[in-house]
C-alpha cells in the first residue's frame, strides 16, 4: 500500500533524472480523448510524451514496470487559492482579496508560494494542475457586500504543482481575469433579537446593484479608451497597468472567469458579455434555474464549484446542487470544476465523482477534472490527456482517481516524478512510530 | 346634563368629540350581543356611574338617563385586546409613521465609552422588567388610544413588553383622566419574551440560554419562597434570605404569558409551562393549525395575534417564499375557526403596533377564513376577560360589570358598518364622522 | 413523506409491519459481509439475518438484489435541528443551557440527512466555551415532534471545548475596542482553559456536599433553609456521578492529555474528545483513559491548530486502540459519511469494515448505544440503509432509509412528493396573487369613487 507506493516512486525517480527518456510498461492506459489500453505502455521523452501503445520500444529510456496499474492524466483543479493561502483564519498568512474594486493588473502568480504545504498535500491526490486566483469564494459566501467588495480582483494563473519557483510552475500566466459579479443580497428574515442594525430594504439593495454594473460598463469602457489611443502610438501616451492589463480582455485573448452564483447574476453576466464583447467562463454558479440552455446556446463553458454543497432553499430537492453537473451535461453545456478554496482542493476528484451518482456520466465526469478544464483554459495542447505531444502529466494509481478508496502511487508532472509525500504524511510516520 | 367642574384633564387632540360625562344613559330599544347570555333582539341598557345598571327589553328608563336611541343599532361589550401595549405612550410609534412599524419594542442598552461588564449568569438578572407593572406606566395620553376606540376597543391587557421578563400586565379601560383611573385590575400577569441579544451579546445570547434562565429563575422564586417562610418561622439564628425585587416581581404574577407561533414552539412551550407549575397562557398560535389536537389536550389559555403572516413589502421579486412560509400566510388566519370548532377558547390580541384600519381588517380576514362573527366577538370580549380571571367585571353586557360597551350600525368589522358611540368605563364617546386625511404622496397633485 | 405535512406527528408510533429485505449484499459491520443476504424487520427490529429467508405472511418484501444493505451511518458531531444558536457563549461555563431545550423537528437538514442515509446523530452546544452545554442524542425521525426525536436510553451528555475557540472572547482588549463590546471574558488563554474546567468542577463538589449536607440535616429532622439549585453545576455533579457523558472538543496533544489529567484528578471520565486532530500523538494516553475518539476525516489548514492535523489520525489511533469515530460538524457533510469512511482505506489502509465501522458501530460505541444500532445483528433497531452500489465508492446513492423499521427516507417517494410539493406552492402563490389583485383592483375603485366625489379628476394614466 503505502509503502509499496515509496518503493516505487524511489525506483522511478532513481530510473529518471530531467532529461533522460522514461518508459512506463505494463499499465492500463486511460487516456480520457480515447479508449483505454490495456497492458499499455507511455514513453516519456524530454517531459514530453513521445509515445503511446501496447508494444512500445525503450529506444534506450530507462524501463519501469507499472504493475498492472492505471495510468491516467493528472487531475486539474480549475478554481483554488493554493498557494496563495496557507492557513485561512490567519490573516498573514493569507494573499487574496486584495483592497480596490477593480484590479485586473494583480497577477496570482507573484505571490505562489512554492513551498506552500497545500503544493504537495493537494497533488499526492493526483492533481497536477491548479488554476490559482486572487479571491477567495466571492460576495455570495463573505459578509453583506459593502460599496467598495472587489469586482476584479485580479488575473488567475494555470500553475504545475511541482517547481522550484513559481515562475517554473506556472503554466499559464493570466489564464483568466478573475471577477466577481454583483449580486443582490438575500433580505434576512429578522430574527428575535434585541437591538440590532436596522434592515436594509431590497430597493436600496437593488439600486447598489445597478450602480455597480454602471461602474463595470465605465471600467470597461476606459479600458477601450486607453487601448484606443495606446494604439494610436503618440509620444505623450501615458501607460496605466491597471488599464493595460485589460488589452488582452477586451480583445478577447484572456476570458473572464465570472463568479455568478445566482441565475439573475448568470443572466446578467451572459448579457454583459454581449454587450461588452468579451469571452466569459461562468464559475461556482449553484442556481442556474434555466441558463443552461442559455450557456449551451452563447457556448459559454462553466467551471463548476464544490458539488457537495446544500440546497440553497428549503423547499429544494436535496439533491439540487448534487444534479447540477449533470443537469449541465444534457442540456450540453461545457464544463470542468474547482473548489474555490484550498482546504478542500484536494477533493476535487470525489466532487467529480459524487456528480456521477446523480446524473453525470462517469466518463464524463473524469473528463471534467482532466481534458474539459484544458480546453477551458486554452491549454489542451499542452495537458488534460494522454496523447503524444502533450506534457507527461501523469499519475499511476490501484484504481480510479475519483474513488476514494484508490490509492495514487505515483506522480509524474512535466515528466518529472514528484514526491507524493507531504507534512501529512511525515506526520504519520513520526508518530506512528511512537512507541 | 350635568356638568363636572372641577379638575379636568383636558385632552390635547380634538378630533374625536369627548363628551361631558354624564352619569346615567339608557339605550334604548337597540339589538343587544350580551355574549354572556343569548342576543335580546329589542332591549335597553342602562347605565350610571360607570356601571351597567341594567340590561333587558322593556326597562323602566329613569328620569335623569340620557336616552339614545338604539333602532337600527346593535350594542356589544367594548372590545379587549389581550395583549398590548395600548396606554403606554413611550411605547407607541411616533405618531404619523407607517402603521408597519416592527413591534419589536425598545430595549436597547445605551452606548457605553468603556466596555460593558459582563453578566455573569442568571444571577445578574439580565434583560428582566419583572417588577415593572404596566398600571404604572398607563397615561391616557397615548395618541393610539383615540384611533382605536372609534373601532370599538375599551379595554386592552397592557403589558410594558421590556426585555425578556417583560413586566407585569393589567387590564385598562381606554379612558380616563389620569393613567389611576384606567387600572381595572393588575397585576394580571408576566409576560416573558424568548429574545437574546445574539451571539455576541451577553447572557442569555441564545434561545436555550433564555429557556435556561426563566427555568433557573422559577427554581430560585421557590428558594426564596421557601426560605422566606423558613426564615419567618425561625428568625433567631437563621441567615436571612437576600432580598431580590425581581422575584418579588415574578411572584405577584398569578399567571406567565410564553411566546409560541411556530408547531415545534407550541410543543417547547406546553411542556415548558407545567414544567414550571405555573398557571400559563401561550401567544402568538400562528401555526397552531398543525397542532390544534395538541392544544385541545393542552388546556391552556390560548391568544391568537391579529397580526397575520403576510408578505415582506419590501421582497426581491425573484424570491419564492418556502412552502412553510406561504402555509402559514394562508392557514394561520383560520387558527381561530380551527380552534372553536375544535372547542377550544382563545382570545384576540394586537402587539400594539398595528394602526386601527389594520386591525378591522385583520378581524376581518379572522372571519373570512371561517370563524363565526359570534364567536370573534367572544374571542374580543368574554374570552378575553376569563383568560385574566376578570370575567366577573368585564367581557359582557350583564348588570353589575363595568360599562364598555360599543354601539354600531351595522356588522363590526365590516368596512360599511360605523361604530355610532362607544362607553368606557360609563363615558360616552363619540367617533367622528369626518373621513381621514389622504395620505401624502399617494395622490401625486400639486 | 417530503411536504410539510409530514410535519403532524406521525400516528404510528411503534412500526408493527414485518418487512423482508431481500438479496442484497448485507454490510453487517461486526459479522462480516453476507453476499445474497436477507433481513426480516419485525416491531421495529431486526429480527433476522441470513440467506434463504422466508417472509412471514403479511410482510412487505423489498427486493434487493444488486443493492447494498448497512446499517443506519451515525453522526457523533451534529448541531443540526437546532432552533437558534448552538453556542451560549457568553459565560466560560454555560452547562444550565440544554440543548435539548431548542430541538427543531422542522429542520430541513434532518430529511437531507435522512436521504444520505443517516439515522442518529449526536446534537452538541457549540464550542465557544470551556464548558458548554447539555447534549442530546436523537434520530432522525422526520415528522416527529421534538419529543419523537430523542433516542430513548441515551445517556445525556456534556460539551467541552478546549483551545482556540474557548479563549477568543479572553483576547487582549484592543480586540475589543468597540464601545458596545463588552469586557474580556476568562480564560484567554489554554492555561486558562484548563484552570476553568478545575474550577468549575470544584465548585460543582462544594454544591454536591452542600446538597447531601441538607438532606442529612433533613433526614435528622432539622429544616434548614434549601440550598440555592443551581442549573450550572447540577450537570456537572451528573458528570462526576458516571450520569452524562462529556465529549470535548480538542485539537493539540498538550490540551488533549490536560483534559485527560483533569479528568483523573477530579475524578471523572471522559466520553469522547471531538475533532481530536493531534489524537495520533497522544493515542496511547486517549485509549489508557477509554475515551473515544471523533474525528474528521480529512479537514486541515483553517486555523493554526489544525497545523499538525492529517488523515491518517483515525488510522494511528485506530492501531493503537482507540475507537474512533468519523463526524460530520456540519449539515452538508452529515449526508454523505459513507463518503467520508472511503477515505480511511486510502490514508492509511483500513478495510471496508473498518472504514464502515467508523460512522456505525464505532460512534455507537462512543454513545453507548451499540446494543441498540451500529451494526446488522438480531436484536437490534432496524435502522438500515439501502444504497445502490457499494456505500464506500463514491458513486453510490442512497435508495431508502429505515429506523426502527419504519420507512424514513425512499428515492422513489422523495420524487414524487416534489411534484405534490411544486404544485402545492404553485397554488398557494396563485391564490395569494389573486387576493393581491382582488385587494388592489378594490383600492382603485375606491380611490376612483373618493375622487368624484371630491370633483377632482381621475390620475392620468390612472386604472
Amino acid at each position: 500500500m503505502r509503502s509499496q507506493a515509496l518503493l516505487l516512486l524511489v525506483a522511478v525517480s532513481a530510473i529518471a533524472a530531467d532529461h533522460e527518456s522514461l518508459l512506463i510498461q505494463n499499465v492500463t492506459i486511460h487516456p480520457v480523448t480515447s479508449a483505454e489500453i490495456k497492458g499499455g505502455s507511455v514513453l516519456i521523452v524530454d517531459g514530453k510524451i513521445a509515445a503511446i501503445g501496447t508494444k512500445l520500444s525503450a529506444r534506450g529510456a530507462k524501463v519501469s514496470d507499472g504493475k498492472g496499474l492505471d495510468l491516467y492524466p493528472g487531475l486539474i483543479n480549475a478554481g483554488s487559492n493554493v498557494g496563495l493561502s496557507e492557513i485561512s483564519s490567519i490573516r498573514d498568512t493569507v494573499d487574496i482579496d486584495e483592497i480596490g474594486v477593480f484590479n485586473p493588473q494583480l497577477k496570482a502568480e507573484v505571490a505562489f508560494n512554492p513551498s506552500s504545504e497545500h503544493v504537495q498535500i493537494v497533488r499526492a491526490a493526483g492533481i497536477t494542475t491548479v488554476l490559482s486566483l486572487p479571491s477567495s469564494r466571492g460576495e455570495e459566501f463573505s459578509p453583506a457586500s459593502a460599496v467598495d467588495a472587489p469586482i476584479l480582483p485580479g488575473q488567475g494563473a494555470l500553475m504545475h504543482l511541482n517547481g522550484w519557483t513559481w515562475e517554473e510552475m506556472a503554466l499559464k500566466r493570466g489564464a483568466a481575469l478573475d471577477m466577481l459579479f454583483p449580486i443582490i443580497p438575500s433580505v434576512p428574515r429578522r430574527e428575535q433579537t434585541i437591538g440590532g442594525p436596522p434592515q436594509r430594504t431590497y430597493s436600496e439593495l437593488e439600486r447598489e446593484y445597478k450602480v455597480k454594473l454602471e461602474q463595470i460598463a465605465n471600467f470597461f469602457e476606459d479600458a477601450r479608451r486607453y487601448a484606443h489611443a495606446k494604439a494610436a502610438g503618440e509620444p505623450d501616451f501615458q501607460p496605466d497597468p491597471k488599464l493595460e492589463a485589460m488589452i488582452p480582455v477586451i480583445e478577447g485573448r484572456r476570458p473572464i472567469l465570472v463568479r455568478a452564483g445566482k441565475e439573475r447574476a448568470i443572466r446578467d453576466a451572459i448579457e454583459f458579455a454581449e454587450k461588452e464583447k468579451v469571452r466569459i467562463i461562468i464559475a461556482d454558479p449553484h442556481d442556474i434555474g434555466s441558463t443552461a440552455e442559455l450557456l449551451a446556446k452563447h457556448g459559454i463553458p462553466v467551471v463548476l464549484g464544490e458539488t457537495l454543497t446544500l440546497p440553497l432553499k428549503e423547499d429544494d430537492a436535496y439533491d439540487s446542487q448534487y444534479a447540477l453537473p449533470g443537469q449541465l451535461f444534457k442540456a450540453g453545456v461545457k464544463f470542468c470544476f474547482g473548489t474555490f478554496d484550498v482546504e478542500f482542493a484536494r477533493n476535487l476528484p470525489f466532487q467529480a465523482a459524487a456528480a456521477s451518482a446523480f446524473g453525470l456520466p462517469p466518463q464524463d465526469a473524469l473528463k471534467a477534472v482532466t481534458i474539459n478544464a484544458a480546453e477551458i483554459f486554452g491549454v489542451a495542447d499542452q495537458i488534460g490527456s494522454i496523447e503524444k505531444g502533450k506534457l507527461a502529466d501523469l499519475i499511476l494509481t490501484d484504481g480510479d482517481p475519483l474513488e476514494a478508496t484508490t490509492s495514487i502511487k505515483a506522480e509524474f508532472i512535466a515528466g518529472k516524478p514528484v514526491n507524493l509525500e507531504s507534512r501529512h504524511t511525515r506526520l504519520y510516520e513520526k508518530w506512528n512510530a511512537r512507541p | 346634563m350635568k356638568r363636572l367642574c372641577g379638575l379636568f384633564f383636558v385632552c390635547a387632540l380634538a378630533a374625536m368629540l369627548r363628551a361631558e360625562p354624564p352619569s346615567s344613559f339608557a339605550i334604548r330599544d337597540a339589538r343587544v350581543v350580551t355574549v354572556s347570555g343569548s342576543e335580546l333582539a329589542k332591549a335597553t341598557v342602562l347605565v350610571k356611574d360607570g356601571m351597567i345598571v341594567d340590561v333587558g327589553p322593556n326597562l323602566a328608563i329613569p328620569a335623569d338617563a340620557w336616552v339614545i336611541d338604539g333602532s337600527g343599532l346593535t350594542v356589544y361589550p367594548g372590545f379587549i385586546n389581550a395583549l398590548s401595549t395600548w396606554g403606554i405612550p413611550e411605547v407607541a410609534p411616533a405618531a404619523g409613521a407607517a402603521s408597519r412599524a416592527t413591534a419589536a419594542p425598545a430595549a436597547t442598552p445605551q452606548p457605553a465609552a468603556t466596555p460593558q461588564p459582563r453578566v455573569r449568569g442568571p444571577e445578574d438578572r439580565p434583560q428582566n422588567n419583572s417588577y415593572e407593572r404596566a398600571a404604572d406606566l398607563v397615561k391616557p395620553t397615548d395618541h393610539r388610544l383615540e384611533g382605536i376606540r372609534a373601532i370599538g376597543f375599551t379595554t386592552s391587557a397592557t403589558f410594558p413588553n421590556r426585555g425578556i421578563l417583560a413586566g407585569q400586565g393589567a387590564l385598562i379601560d381606554l379612558a380616563g383622566d389620569q393613567g389611576a383611573d384606567m387600572v381595572v385590575a393588575q397585576p394580571i400577569g408576566e409576560q416573558i419574551n424568548l429574545r437574546t441579544g445574539g451571539f455576541r451579546s451577553g447572557f442569555p445570547g441564545s434561545l436555550m440560554g433564555v429557556i435556561s434562565y426563566v427555568r433557573q429563575l422559577y427554581l430560585d422564586l421557590d428558594q426564596y419562597q421557601q426560605a422566606k417562610s423558613i426564615y419567618a418561622a425561625h428568625v433567631s439564628g437563621t441567615p436571612r434570605p437576600e432580598y431580590d425585587h425581581y422575584l418579588e416581581g415574578l411572584a405577584e404574577a398569578p399567571r406567565i404569558l410564553l411566546p409560541a407561533d411556530q408547531a415545534q414552539q407550541i410543543d417547547r412551550m406546553t411542556s415548558f409551562a407545567q414544567e414550571l407549575k405555573r398557571p400559563a397562557v401561550l401567544y402568538g398560535m400562528h401555526e397552531a393549525f398543525l397542532r390544534i389536537d395538541a392544544l385541545k389536550q393542552a388546556n391552556l389559555p390560548l391568544l391568537v395575534n391579529l397580526h397575520w403572516p403576510e408578505k415582506a413589502r419590501e421582497a426581491d421579486p425573484t424570491d419564492v417564499p418556502s412552502l412553510r412560509e406561504l402555509e402559514m400566510r394562508a392557514n394561520a388566519p383560520a387558527v381561530p375557526a380551527l380552534l372553536t370548532k375544535a372547542g377550544v377558547h382563545f382570545a384576540f390580541y394586537s402587539e400594539g403596533a398595528d394602526s386601527a384600519a389594520d386591525i378591522r381588517k385583520q378581524l376581518k380576514r379572522a372571519i373570512d377564513g371561517g370563524l363565526p362573527r359570534a364567536d370573534a366577538i367572544r374571542a374580543l370580549t368574554l374570552s378575553a376577560a376569563e383568560v385574566y380571571g376578570l370575567s366577573d367585571r368585564v367581557g359582557s353586557i350583564d348588570k353589575g360589570k363595568i360599562a364598555n360597551l360599543v354601539v354600531t350600525k351595522g356588522e363590526p368589522f365590516e368596512e360599511k358598518t360605523t361604530v355610532e358611540y362607544v362607553f368606557v368605563d360609563g363615558k360616552l364617546f363619540k367617533p367622528s364622522k369626518v373621513p381621514p386625511a389622504s395620505p401624502a404622496g399617494e395622490r401625486g397633485r400639486n | 413523506m417530503r411536504t410539510l405535512l409530514a410535519f403532524i406527528a406521525l400516528t404510528c408510533a411503534a412500526h408493527a409491519e414485518s418487512i423482508l429485505i431481500r438479496n442484497a449484499t448485507l454490510l453487517t459491520v461486526t459479522k462480516g459481509t453476507i453476499q445474497n443476504g436477507s433481513v426480516l424487520i419485525q416491531d421495529g427490529k431486526i429480527a433476522a439475518v441470513g440467506t434463504n429467508l422466508s417472509a412471514p405472511a403479511g410482510a412487505t418484501i423489498i427486493d434487493a438484489s444488486g443493492k447494498f444493505l448497512s446499517p443506519g451511518l451515525i453522526d457523533c458531531h451534529s448541531h443540526t435541528a437546532v432552533e437558534g444558536s448552538v453556542n451560549e457563549g457568553s459565560l466560560s461555563d454555560s452547562s444550565m443551557v440544554n440543548i435539548a431545550d431548542v430541538l427543531d423537528p422542522s429542520d430541513i437538514n434532518i430529511y437531507r440527512a435522512l436521504a444520505g442515509g443517516l439515522t442518529v446523530s449526536n446534537v452538541l452546544h457549540g464550542s465557544a466555551n470551556a464548558i458548554g452545554g447539555q447534549t442530546i442524542v436523537i434520530k432522525l425521525r422526520w415528522g416527529k415532534p421534538a419529543k419523537g426525536l430523542i433516542f430513548e436510553g441515551a445517556k445525556p451528555g456534556i460539551k467541552f471545548a478546549l483551545g482556540e475557540n474557548p479563549k477568543r472572547q479572553g483576547y487582549p482588549s484592543e480586540l475589543f475596542s468597540s464601545p458596545a463590546a463588552q469586557q474580556r471574558r476568562y480564560p484567554g488563554t489554554r492555561l486558562g482553559v484548563e484552570d476553568e474546567i478545575r474550577e468549575d468542577f470544584t465548585q460543582a463538589k462544594i454544591y454536591q456536599t452542600r446538597w447531601k449536607l441538607y438532606n442529612e440535616d433533613r433526614a435528622k429532622g432539622v429544616h434548614p433553609i434549601p440550598p440555592r439549585r443551581d442549573l450550572r453545576l447540577e450537570p456537572l455533579v451528573e458528570v462526576l456521578e458516571g450520569k452524562r457523558y462529556v465529549h470535548a472538543h480538542s485539537y493539540r496533544a498538550d490540551e488533549i492529555l490536560a483534559l485527560i489529567r483533569t479528568a483523573d484528578d477530579m475524578g471523572f471520565k471522559i466520553r469522547t474528545f471531538q475533532h481530536v486532530l493531534e489524537g495520533y500523538k497522544v493515542a496511547k494516553e486517549i485509549a489508557a483513559h477509554g475515551a473515544g475518539a471523533s474525528t474528521f476525516s480529512d479537514w486541515y489548514g483553517y486555523k493554526y491548530e489544525v497545523i499538525d492535523a492529517t488523515p491518517y489520525n483515525a488510522a494511528i489511533m485506530t492501531r493503537k486502540g482507540v475507537v474512533v469515530s468519523l463526524n460530520s460538524d456540519s449539515d452538508e457533510l452529515q449526508r454523505h459519511l459513507n463518503w467520508d469512511a472511503a477515505k480511511m482505506v486510502r490514508y492509511g489502509g483500513l478495510t471496508p469494515d473498518q472504514a464502515l465501522a467508523m460512522v456505525t458501530i464505532n460512534p455507537a460505541k462512543q454513545l453507548g448505544i451499540e446494543d441498540k444500532v451500529g451494526s446488522i445483528e438480531i436484536g437490534k433497531s432496524a435502522d438500515l440503509v439501502l444504497y445502490d452500489k457499494h456505500p464506500l465508492s463514491n458513486y453510490s446513492k442512497v435508495l431508502k432509509v429505515w429506523i426502527d423499521g419504519h420507512p424514513y427516507f425512499d428515492l422513489d417517494q422523495d420524487l414524487k412528493d416534489r411534484i405534490t410539493l411544486a404544485d402545492r406552492k404553485k397554488d398557494l402563490i396563485a391564490k395569494e396573487k389573486a387576493e393581491e389583485d382582488t385587494a388592489k383592483k378594490k383600492a382603485d375603485t375606491e380611490r376612483r369613487a373618493v375622487d368624484k366625489k371630491e370633483g377632482k379628476l381621475p390620475q392620468e394614466g390612472a386604472l
